[in-house]
């Protein structure tokens, strides 16, 4: 269900055919027009559904020097900063399949699995406590919330809940579960799915219908 | 001056946070404060939006990675080469869904789920002083990271502090000269504060101290080594350990 975003037709012809394997010892040279109009998105689905080896190639070449930098900023180590690349690049080939739109851009994606992998490459190598890793501190869904109700402090989201609260019973039953789970006990969409044993896509869709439907009720404009 | 009105994390102390400057116990009581606050989380989201358009910013590329170029000495394609070896997660790892309760003294609590991770290296309660207990959490060699209990009525000394305090009320309310603080409210103290800090309902905190707090009045004073000790002894630990 991850997946779905890619299916498109034509999605993996235009990949697989535009795609030129880019050497990395050969930096300086430069990429056609047509190879950097397919975005980092299209790239990266491109790595998670078909192990696209080209478009991995075109995502190193596009975010290694980033990565460098981050690491350089955040160790001021030039070897660790060379093995943040290795790490973060590896994370990025691994985990490619589990990202969708979704989960926002892909240069957003890459830059927090990125710094994760760095804050937990500097807790090692200081021999920290590993009690808590970089993915307990930036959980995957945090803060990744689009369909937010309300943005007010504690005040406001009282008066807006009581409000909200008279609007619940206009939901389906599936909806108000899934709006339960995620505005009521706090849950990740992952924890909700596994909670509702609904499949993830599912519990997405339902809960931006629902959303929707409250956003309608209550008068909020987008 | 109350400097800290709002009682959420600084802009500045949020970008921090979002670049992942931050040591890891002043990063676990931001993240632990975000999980208690959505406004906080809309606003890093929109900080992350900015930090990764200067991270992407190819002007930006020229000035801190030279060296990359110039380095010959690391294979670039062995490492893709590598990469593309090595197996693909094929599903999203569902995190237990689990309600983690902390016992703290004469109540119980859901701890913000970053919290309950790091106290699963076990809580050591102590009592210090007037009603107050603290359980140490040993996070990086950085800083002194607690949980705080005050008993309902329990009043601590007054004190300054050398470094900052940064501390996140999980249940209860405290009041100090500045204010009264309730559940998710996140203060920071620094060396100009000069503050007693009491509650008369009782409450749970966790503080992250990134130097030894100092007493400023009566016998309280002569806690001071103590407090150094402590200090010196908390950021020893994290180095042995």
């Amino acid at each position: 269900m991850y997946r779905s975003y890619a299916k498109q037709e034509g999605f993996s012809n235009e990949v697989g055919l535009t795609v030129r394997l880019a050497s990395m010892n050969n930096s300086t040279q430069t990429l056609d027009t047509e190879d950097s109009d397919i975005s980092d998105e299209n790239l990266l689905i491109a790595v998670g559904n078909h192990q696209d080896v080209n478009a991995f190639n075109q995502l190193f070449e596009r975010f290694s020097k980033k990565i460098f930098a981050l690491g350089m900023k955040l160790t001021r180590n030039e070897q660790l900063a060379n093995d943040l690349i290795q790490e973060a690049m590896l994370n990025v080939w691994q985990k490619a399949p589990l990202y969708d739109l979704d989960k926002g851009s892909a240069k957003g994606w890459i830059f927090t699995l990125s710094r994760n992998r760095c804050f937990d490459m500097l807790r090692k190598q200081k021999r920290q406590p590993s009690c808590v890793s970089a993915d307990d501190i930036w959980p995957p869904d945090s803060g990744a919330e689009p369909t937010s109700l309300v943005h007010e402090d504690r005040g406001g989201l009282e008066v807006e809940l009581s409000l909200i609260e008279s609007y619940f019973d206009q939901l389906s039953d599936p909806q108000r579960a899934v709006v339960e789970q995620i505005y009521i006990h706090d849950r990740t969409h992952e924890e909700a799915s596994a909670h509702l044993r609904i499949p993830l896509g599912t519990l997405k869709s339902r809960l931006r219908l629902a959303v929707a439907k409250l956003r309608n009720l209550i008068g909020v404009e987008e | 001056m109350n400097t800290d009105v709002n009682m959420h994390p600084s802009s500045e102390l949020l970008n921090q946070f979002i670049q992942g400057e931050l040591a890891t116990g002043k990063s676990v009581v931001v993240s632990a404060h975000m999980e208690l606050c959505r406004s906080c989380c809309a606003k890093a989201k929109e900080l992350e939006a900015l930090a990764v358009s200067s991270w992407v910013d190819p002007s930006i590329d020229q000035s801190i990675a030279p060296e990359l170029d110039a380095q010959s000495d690391t294979d670039y394609s062995a490492m893709v080469a590598s990469i593309v070896t090595s197996a693909q997660l094929t599903s999203v790892p569902i995190a237990e869904v689990v309600d983690v309760q902390m016992d703290v003294l004469i109540d119980s609590i859901t701890l913000p789920k970053v919290l309950a991770k790091a106290a699963q290296q076990g809580l050591n309660w102590k009592r210090v002083a007037g009603g107050i207990s603290e359980a140490q959490l040993i996070l990086d060699d950085e800083t002194q990271c607690e949980f705080i209990y005050m008993a309902p009525g329990s009043k601590a000394p007054v004190h300054t502090h050398k470094g900052s305090e940064t501390t996140l009320v999980l249940k209860g309310s405290f009041e100090d000269e500045l204010g009264e603080y309730k559940a998710s409210d996140f203060i920071v103290r620094d060396t100009q504060h000069h503050h007693q800090p009491a509650s008369k309902e009782g409450c749970l905190c966790f503080a992250v101290l990134d130097s030894p707090l100092k007493f400023t009045q009566g016998l309280a004073r002569f806690m001071n080594p103590v407090n150094n000790y402590k200090f010196k002894k908390a950021l020893s630990k994290a180095a042995i350990s």
